[in-house]
């Protein structure tokens, strides 16, 4: 079959076949995806690759897809322990005849910085094969991730997921963090799907798809790929065009996985303004609305740059958060917030109120462990690392110092260590139409191709 | 890591003992004799600087920077290193490697168009499927490297060191160019990129007074006996610097442990270095200052702090003959006679 017909397609009507024999055509079609021999032959004698895929692994299924191409689950067939997944990285080409093109930039960037990481809370990756045109990155196979486990807890009757947990996953979602960005590393693309749970509960960041280094780029960061994080994880100076390109970015979206942690939906829903005819990239407002609809107004005195930023005049035709009771916060922009005693810069933040509604409300459901236990120390990790200003966010570091961690229960290794219940296995399915893959942004990538998109330079004094 | 050399695939698998890399050669080599007697080259050096030409070319017409030439040099040592060169058409190659490079160093250029210069500089050989065979040609680079494609390079430490040493722009100017040159030798495949960057600053210093100030290359601008007048102050100040190095070792050692994280270097932006301990530093300006011969001081105040620091001082004294071997070696460089032998396997084979 063709390398780009998704092997589901090789069956017939889905109903002309007994439940029994449309899935032993899919079997074979999902292996039929390694073994193409629709592309060898071609050309002079050239590459051929010293170890094949299909002879050292058994796939079982298929995982999900994206724009890069499809993730397997393996197994492998040479005594190696343990499960895989095998990401399989689509030649650039659809139809026709495939043929060399040349890699992805994207894709040399997570074949080489996955050849240097190693650590705990990082996927780990076991081998790249190049093979017939196709790149196959094999990486170690987690059970589970965060959005599966978030997905879980909203089924009924919906129930928090326990506060341990959520205190575990954090810790090791910032340590993988701390790692990737003393490394210089800059993920760019966290979201629940991304972070992977193994079966023994020890979180591990995957997908560097997106992911690159910082340290002294030839090229400012922002000059090449201008689209980066699914929106409802882009940091608000993204949003705004901002040039200030940091490990910020990845600790706004370590705070979003954080809220939905804790309320089981992303804290800041918006929808994603299409890119024009031009390729110019639109100003975000639908999702800095939501933003704000809880964070409050940016202003320059909790951001002290945002007048740097590009899409700053924007900020005049945002509304304010509509539940703010009448106009008092609003004039005061250093009204002392009264349950923490501290001074909230948050002209106008919600968040306070959204997070102990969220960890009320949890307590109700009944039977689960209360989400009381995180505390006022919860209110003030997210808060921190939820700042509008980039420079003023949590680091990685920091958060990882946070008194969140060392108050209350204790951090366990093991995120899911004293729960009763197991969460359900990975769907590992054998047909490509898998509902969790259809293209909601919470899921997917944000479907802009990588370095693609030019936004005329605005000068501005290096930072 | 990318941060740090010390954990990265690059001190881990690619940095060899010249005995490893001859054995890797040799082994080569004797896995087809009659290809190579049939087929003789130029020494490895003369064909580096070949190569290093051929990519400046490439890359000048395509506006590339330094660090990705660099890079694509590298990726060419360590792909010859695995595979033997009368196997594969150098061309290719190294435009192949540029590109790639290009991608790692994030100034990345279509494939279409390096194809397109690659085609210009090299008619005969990327007449047809220019694209198809450089892709091709990548999947065997990768594959070769083993997807390690991160390079820590001696510019990033050199631009570090500019201040703690009071670098002149001329003196940094030439140590540039020396790490620049250094990619035409086997160092990159044998030394770590600081012992390199520091090699080559202490060069800058002492052949400064020979060469015409802002003057690119040692290797053209360099007489002979500057050049040996050079390697002995050079040799000079190591030898002095690893006798102090030895006693303060034999006094117990008490720099050694603060070399990875207490010196002035140890802020980010210069990572992997292994760093004397503050202090010394400041001692060191004030120093400088008072002494009326500047560039004297200088080198007197570096071979102090090399005294002072952990590094491999022995590495540093083979990188400085490695490279004043270099520039004898480049006298010798015959550009007519190595083009020949290379397009003589190329076309022969149809490579």
């Amino acid at each position: 079959m063709s390398l780009t017909n998704p092997p589901s397609g090789a069956t017939g009507g889905p109903g002309s076949v007994s439940a029994g024999a449309r899935n032993q055509t899919l079997k074979r079609s999902v292996q039929a995806a390694f073994e193409d021999p629709a592309d060898r032959g071609i050309g002079p004698v050239g590459y051929q690759s010293k170890v094949r895929v299909i002879d050292k692994y058994k796939v079982v299924g298929f995982i999900s897809s994206g724009t890069y191409g499809r993730v397997y689950k393996a197994l492998g067939r040479q005594g190696q322990t343990g499960e895989f997944a095998i990401k399989k990285f689509k030649p650039d080409k659809e139809g026709e005849q495939v043929s060399y093109t040349g890699i992805s930039q994207s894709a040399i960037r997570e074949m080489a910085l996955c050849s240097e990481l190693s650590h705990p809370n990082v996927i780990k990756l076991i081998e790249i094969i190049l093979e017939d045109k196709c790149i196959f990155m094999v990486f170690e196979y987690a059970e589970h991730d965060l959005l599966q486990i978030i997905h879980h807890h909203t089924q009924q009757p919906r129930h928090p997921i326990p506060p341990t947990t959520i205190k575990s996953i954090m810790f090791q979602l910032l340590n993988g963090c701390q790692y990737l960005h003393t490394n210089w590393v800059l993920h760019r693309d966290l979201k629940p799907a991304n972070i992977m749970v193994t079966s023994s509960g020890e979180v591990k960041i995957g997908d560097l798809g997106l992911a690159r280094l910082f340290h002294k780029p030839i090229h400012s960061l922002y000059g090449g790929d201008k689209v980066v994080v699914t929106i409802w994880y882009r940091a608000p100076e993204l949003l705004l065009g901002s040039r200030h390109y940091t490990p910020a970015i990845d600790m706004w979206a370590v705070g979003c996985i954080f809220a939905e942690l804790l309320s089981l939906r992303p804290i800041f829903k918006g929808e994603e303004a299409k890119m024009d005819s031009k390729k110019t990239v639109p100003f975000q407002r639908n999702q800095m609305q939501k933003i704000v609809d809880i964070m409050g107004l940016p202003t320059k005195e909790r951001w002290e740059l945002i007048t740097s930023t590009w899409e700053y005049s924007q900020i005049a035709t945002l509304q304010p958060p509509l539940s703010q009771p009448a106009s008092h916060h609003q004039q005061h922009h250093h009204y002392q917030s009264q349950s923490q005693g501290r001074q909230s810069a948050a002209a106008g933040s919600q968040l306070e109120k959204w997070y102990y509604t969220t960890i009320n409300q949890a307590t109700s459901a009944g039977g689960t462990p209360s989400l009381l236990s995180l505390g006022p120390e919860g209110y003030k990790l997210l808060a921190g690392l939820l700042d509008y200003d980039p420079e003023k966010r949590l680091t990685a570091a920091q958060a990882l110092q946070h008194p969140f961690f060392t108050t209350g229960d204790k951090v366990t290794a093991n995120c899911f260590e004293g729960l009763k219940m197991e969460y359900p296995h990975r769907r590992v399915s054998q047909d490509d139409n898998d509902i969790r893959t259809s293209s909601l942004p919470g899921t997917k990538r944000s479907g802009l191709p990588d370095d693609s998109i030019i936004r005329p330079g605005k000068r501005l004094k290096e930072g | 890591m990318a941060a740090s050399y010390w954990d990265s695939t690059q001190r881990r698998h690619w940095q060899f003992t010249k005995e490893e890399l001859a054995s890797m050669r040799q082994k080569l080599e004797d896995e087809d004799p009659g290809l190579v007697l049939m087929f003789p080259l130029p020494e490895l050096r003369h064909l580096n600087i070949y190569f290093n030409q051929q990519i400046n070319r490439l890359g000048k017409r395509l506006g590339a920077r330094q660090q990705a030439m660099a890079t694509a040099q590298v990726y060419l040592k360590r792909f010859y290193s695995k595979m033997e060169i009368r196997r594969t058409n150098p061309y290719l190659v190294l435009t192949t490697a540029f590109y790639l490079a290009c991608k790692m160093e994030e100034c990345p250029q279509h494939i279409r168009l390096v194809s397109q210069e690659a085609r210009s500089l090299w008619p005969a050989d990327f007449q047809t499927d220019a694209v198809i065979r450089m892709g091709e040609c990548e999947f065997f680079l990768i594959s070769e490297m083993n997807s390690q494609l991160i390079i820590h390079q001696p510019y990033r430490t050199l631009t570090s060191l500019q201040a703690d040493f009071n670098l002149l722009p001329e003196e940094v100017a030439l140590a540039w160019s020396v790490i620049n040159d250094h990619y035409m030798t086997d160092i990159p495949l044998l030394h770590p990129p600081h012992t390199v960057a520091l090699t080559a600053v202490l060069l800058a210093l002492v052949l400064r007074p020979t060469n015409v100030p802002g003057q690119a290359s040692p290797a053209g601008g360099a007489t002979p006996a500057a050049a040996s007048q050079g390697i002995a102050a050079a040799t000079q100040a190591l030898a002095q610097a690893q006798a102090r190095q030895a006693m303060a070792g034999g006094n117990g050692g008490a720099n050694a442990g603060a070399g990875g994280s207490a010196g002035p270097g140890s802020r980010p932006g210069t990572p992997g270095m292994p760093y004397p301990i503050s202090g010394t530093q400041g001692a060191n300006g004030m120093l400088s200052k008072k002494v009326p011969d500047a560039r004297v001081g200088k080198v007197q105040r570096f071979a102090a702090w090399l005294a002072e620091s952990t590094i491999d001082i022995e590495a540093m004294v083979d990188c400085t003959q490695e490279l004043i071997s270099f520039y004898q070696c480049h006298e010798e460089y015959n550009d007519k006679h190595t083009k020949e032998q290379l397009n003589r396997f190329v076309k022969a084979r149809g490579l």
